[in-house]
């Protein structure tokens, strides 16, 4: 049976290209449908089989969403396809974080840049697929941020507990004023139950911390004494983890508004 | 008078009123018993043979005799008195003769006697001619307008000692309010004196000069106590103290018990000796440690001291002056005693209210100044008084005029920064902060520190909404106009904790020359108030500036972006196809560019590093890369883009004409001077071989852009190095630690 695949891409040359990359990239028979808008695209997802893909008699195993859409953003068909069974592909011109973290924290697998080369494109889409997602320097900084972020509003602690995790917050660091604040007045109590976030482990801080100086997985696993896949499945790992807190994060702001 | 000490005044401040209705009650006790004294209802004038002359009487029985000298006063079963004008000064405190002195107060006792003896008396003038009159309390009318003016000096000194010892309970405070105290009672006693009348009731009978010289040995000694623990303690102070506090007990008991002879001399010789010492010990203290109180003091002492030296100068000389004008010299120690009540009123506020204690203290130091002249001019030139008071007026006013800018640089210490200055200053800080805003509390403390050059200028955490006064003027304590962005530090393993400076603290202003005042402290809030409105307004035009950048790279890149995508799709040939892809790679920089401000280098070195080794990658050739920097800084977007396309340029060159299987690219940034070698171990020959075709152009003209300077040659064995140096900070910053020195 073939593999059906869909490129959400209003730019004719470009999907033809993408469509191009895509069956050089993959030696199965391949079904392409190609949507131009997010509409088509969310038809086309429903005739496979809805968009939580369990009914689905054949659905979509690869999806390539383009950013920029002339009816809105493929963020929103990320949002509405988060369980949807099939490896998501941000394929854009934007190589910033500002675009391309959204679209991670929505679920998406990896990211393609479009003006990339040929054979670049197709070597990176095998990748994504096999489990191999790219992180820029970019982005690793901007996971790091968002990381913290929530290690620091005391959404999980479990970074400071595991193994070398003390280094990540030094007592010393500790002003003698806020200390004496500390002293004065007692500890504040959170009245939000604090939410079991991912968060991540001292390796993955780790590989995060060179990705974001742009060093390359070979060289990462080489300065960490690691298998290169060992560094591939920090990455993977970090990508869960990011989809996760997202999402928990979400369910929180959705019980919060009295949605759920 | 630190903030914190203060308690609050609640209950004190209903003690307050008890305090001061009994002083009340006090001068009202004694203006009632002088109102009740017997006097005749006579004005008398010193004439020039020493007698008494009649000046004006609503006694119909003196009409005939005014304008004649009094000779001889006689009542009934009294010996007659023979009345020496000079000798009828209401106080003896300043007769500086032993004998005279005596006399003096003899002859008061003695008028004292005759008049409250309520017969008529009998009054003898030169002329033999004679007039019996009755005396009669005089009433409370007659008592005057200086002794009610005297009164409530007095009155506001004994308040101020109340507030003061109120206040806090401490050593300091309770030798101001011995001193001021001591003067309080002075300036009552000099009250009763300026009583017109043929001579007061004596109320102390003979001691009244002796009290007086006291309470002034007194006044001295505790002065010289609080300047030796106050700003500054110092070393010999307990010998010193101990010292002064015997030698005043001593003289007064002397005074007072045993009528110490040449005593007024003794008086002057310690009050003189005393004011120098006190001078010299401030002027040390102030070496010991720059506090700005020790100065302002000290250039009072300087004014007291220099007037007391004067005042005693011109009653020792009082002898051989004509007789119109000692009775002017009586007026001045009581001048002089006033003058010397308001330091004291004042000290206490003395930062506070600086304006008007320099000018009441240069007013009261030229009238002073132009009676002693005065008096000096009649005794040294025999001028008469019209003539001299003229003169000196002239003399006083002339110089006052002359040195008033002076005086009051001296007294209040210039302000450093004119309003011109000061409005450069904060232009430039105001762009500063908005230039590097991570360093904008230093820039502040720069501002502060150039404004009123303190000698202690540092951050402290903490928060204050209006600029606080402390230590009586010692300190100012200023609150941030901006503080700093909190730093998003690119790991996750420096945590940025560090509690934000929030104050600035300034300490002893114009290098320990002046104290902080009131004003001083609204300037700084206004400064603060216009630096803030300074960077809102820069921000608001950058924030401006960068809404219209954003909105046009967003175009850029969606519009041109789009376009280039679809023709490097439709290439016919690869060559196209790279180049459209390298057009497209620069305008996703350029707008990139346009959409950021800054970009820290050590993020820029991470992204190209990425980069390079992506595009290498698929070449085969191997890429070895180092980083290096001593400090972070932040590429503005000129510095940025100009960087990245150099990089991407070199790199192209490497692939596409170099060949190459290695390439090592090493970045270096030293004091702000960062350095680029690029080399590969292609097929380079020499460069100057080299066609222009190949982007060098490009790339010399974006170092020279930046500044820079880019040199190609040959590398062995193999390949061609480049160096790159370009100059990323323009001038280094200053560190806050030099600016606090």
């Amino acid at each position: 049976m073939a593999v059906k695949v869909l490129i959400l891409e209003d730019n004719p040359a470009a999907r033809e290209f993408l469509g191009r990359v895509v069956r050089e990239s993959f030696s199965d028979t391949i079904t392409i449908v190609e949507a131009g808008d997010l509409e088509s695209a969310r038809r086309q997802v429903r005739i496979a089989g809805g968009a939580q893909g369990y009914h689905g008699v054949d659905p979509f195993k690869l999806i390539l969403v383009d950013l920029e859409l002339p009816d809105g953003s493929g963020l929103e068909l990320l949002e509405e396809l988060r369980q949807y069974p099939a490896t998501k592909i941000v394929t854009t011109l934007y190589s910033d974080d500002e675009h391309l973290f959204p679209a991670l924290q929505c679920g998406a697998d990896g990211y393609l840049l479009k003006e990339d080369r040929f054979e670049l494109l197709v070597e990176e889409l095998q990748k994504i697929v096999r489990g191999e997602p790219p992180l820029s320097p970019a982005i690793a900084r901007r996971l790091l941020g968002h990381f913290r972020t929530n290690t620091r509003t005391g959404m999980n602690r479990r970074i400071t507990d595991e193994g070398n995790g003390t280094a990540l917050r030094s007592p010393a660091a500790a002003s003698t004023f806020t200390s004496a604040m500390a002293f004065a007045a007692p500890a504040p109590v959170e009245i939000e139950p604090p939410l079991d976030l991912p968060a991540l482990t001292p390796r993955e801080v780790e590989v995060l911390t060179f990705l974001s100086k742009g060093f390359t997985i070979k060289e990462i696993a080489a300065l960490m004494s690691i298998k290169w896949f060992t560094v591939n499945d920090h990455i993977k790992s970090i990508y869960r983890k990011l989809n996760v807190s997202s999402r928990a994060e979400a369910a929180v702001l959705a019980s919060k508004q009295g949605l759920v | 008078m630190t903030p914190g000490r203060v308690h609050p005044m609640g209950w004190r401040r209903l003690l307050l009123l008890p305090i001061a209705l009994l002083a009340s009650l006090c001068v009202v006790m004694l203006a009632r018993t002088l109102a009740q004294t017997p006097d005749l209802d006579a004005r008398w004038r010193l004439d020039g043979s020493g007698h008494l002359q009649l000046v004006a009487t609503d006694l119909p029985a003196l009409h005939p005799s005014l304008g004649q000298s009094l000779e001889v006063v006689v009542a009934p079963g009294i010996a007659p008195l023979y009345v020496d004008g000079r000798r009828a000064v209401n106080s003896t405190r300043w007769l500086a003769n032993d004998v005279e002195r005596q006399a003096a107060a003899r002859q008061q006792r003695q008028m004292a006697r005759v008049l409250v003896s309520d017969a008529p008396v009998l009054l003898g003038f030169t002329d033999r001619t004679s007039a019996q009159v009755a005396p009669h309390p005089r009433g409370y009318a007659a008592l005057g307008i200086t002794f009610w003016l005297l009164c409530g000096m007095a009155l506001a000194l004994e308040l101020v000692v109340a507030v003061v010892m109120l206040v806090r309970q401490d050593l300091r405070n309770l030798l101001y309010a011995i001193m001021a105290q001591c003067q309080a009672v002075q300036l009552l006693l000099a009250a009763v004196d300026a009583v017109p009348g043929l001579g007061n009731v004596s109320l102390l009978g003979g001691h009244e000069a002796a009290l007086r010289m006291s309470l002034d040995v007194v006044t001295g000694a505790a002065l010289l106590n609080a300047t030796l623990l106050y700003p500054t303690p110092l070393p010999p102070r307990r010998a010193l103290a101990a010292l002064a506090w015997i030698t005043a007990i001593v003289f007064s008991a002397a005074a007072l018990a045993f009528d110490l002879p040449q005593a007024w001399w003794w008086c002057e010789a310690l009050s003189l000796s005393t004011g120098l010492l006190v001078i010299g010990l401030l002027g040390w203290s102030y070496r010991l440690t720059p506090h700005p109180y020790a100065t302002v003091v000290r250039r009072l002492s300087i004014v007291a001291t220099g007037s007391l030296a004067l005042v005693t100068i011109v009653v020792a000389l009082n002898d051989r002056m004509p007789g119109e004008v000692q009775s002017l010299v009586t007026a001045v120690p009581v001048i002089w005693t006033v003058f010397f009540a308001s330091l004291l009123l004042m000290s206490p506020f003395l930062a506070r209210s600086q304006h008007m204690m320099r000018e009441f203290a240069m007013l009261a130091g030229v009238s002073t100044l132009a009676t002693s002249v005065d008096l000096l001019f009649v005794a040294v030139f025999s001028f008469n008084q019209f003539a001299s008071i003229t003169t000196s007026l002239f003399v006083a006013l002339g110089v006052y005029a002359a040195s008033r800018q002076w005086l009051l640089d001296q007294m209040i210490g210039a302000r450093a920064v004119t309003t011109e200055r000061l409005f450069e200053h904060l232009l430039r800080i105001a762009r500063k902060v908005e230039e590097q805003p991570g360093r904008a509390a230093d820039w502040q403390l720069e501002l502060f520190h150039a404004v009123f050059q303190p000698l202690v200028a540092r951050h402290e955490p903490g928060f204050t909404h209006t600029t606080r006064w402390y230590e009586g003027g010692a300190g100012l304590l200023v609150p941030l106009a901006v503080e700093s962005p909190v730093a998003n530090s690119p790991s996750q393993f420096d945590d940025g904790d560090q509690p934000e400076p929030r104050l600035i603290v300034l300490r002893f202003a114009e290098r320990g020359k002046r104290l902080f005042t009131a004003e001083d402290a609204r300037l700084a809030d206004r400064i603060v108030e216009q630096l803030r409105r300074a960077v809102a307004h820069d921000r608001a035009i950058e924030q401006g500036r960068s809404e219209e950048r954003g909105r046009i790279a967003q175009d850029l890149h969606d519009d041109i972006g789009a376009r280039l995508l679809t023709l490097m799709y439709k290439a016919p040939n690869p060559e196209m196809e790279d180049y459209v892809r390298h057009t497209l790679q620069d305008l996703k920089t350029l707008t990139r560019g346009l959409a950021a401000t800054t970009h820290l280098l050590s993020h820029a070195a991470g992204e190209w590093k990425a980069d390079i080794a992506q595009r290498l990658a698929p070449t085969g050739c191997t890429l070895e890369w180092s980083f290096t920097q001593d400090m972070e800084i932040q590429l503005n977007v000129v510095q940025w883009s100009g960087l990245t396309r150099i990089l991407r340029e070199l790199v192209s060159n490497i692939i596409a004409h170099a060949h190459a299987t290695h390439a090592s690219i090493q970045a270096e940034l030293v004091d702000g001077q960062l350095k680029l070698t690029v080399t590969d171990n292609g097929v380079g020959g020499t460069p100057k071989d080299w066609s222009t075709g190949l982007g060098l152009g490009g790339i010399r003209k974006r170092v020279r852009m930046l500044g820079g300077t880019i040199v190609w040659q040959q590398n062995t064995p193999a390949g061609v190095r480049c160096d790159v140096s370009v100059s990323l900070v323009s001038s280094m910053p200053t560190s806050p630690g030099a600016i606090a020195g």
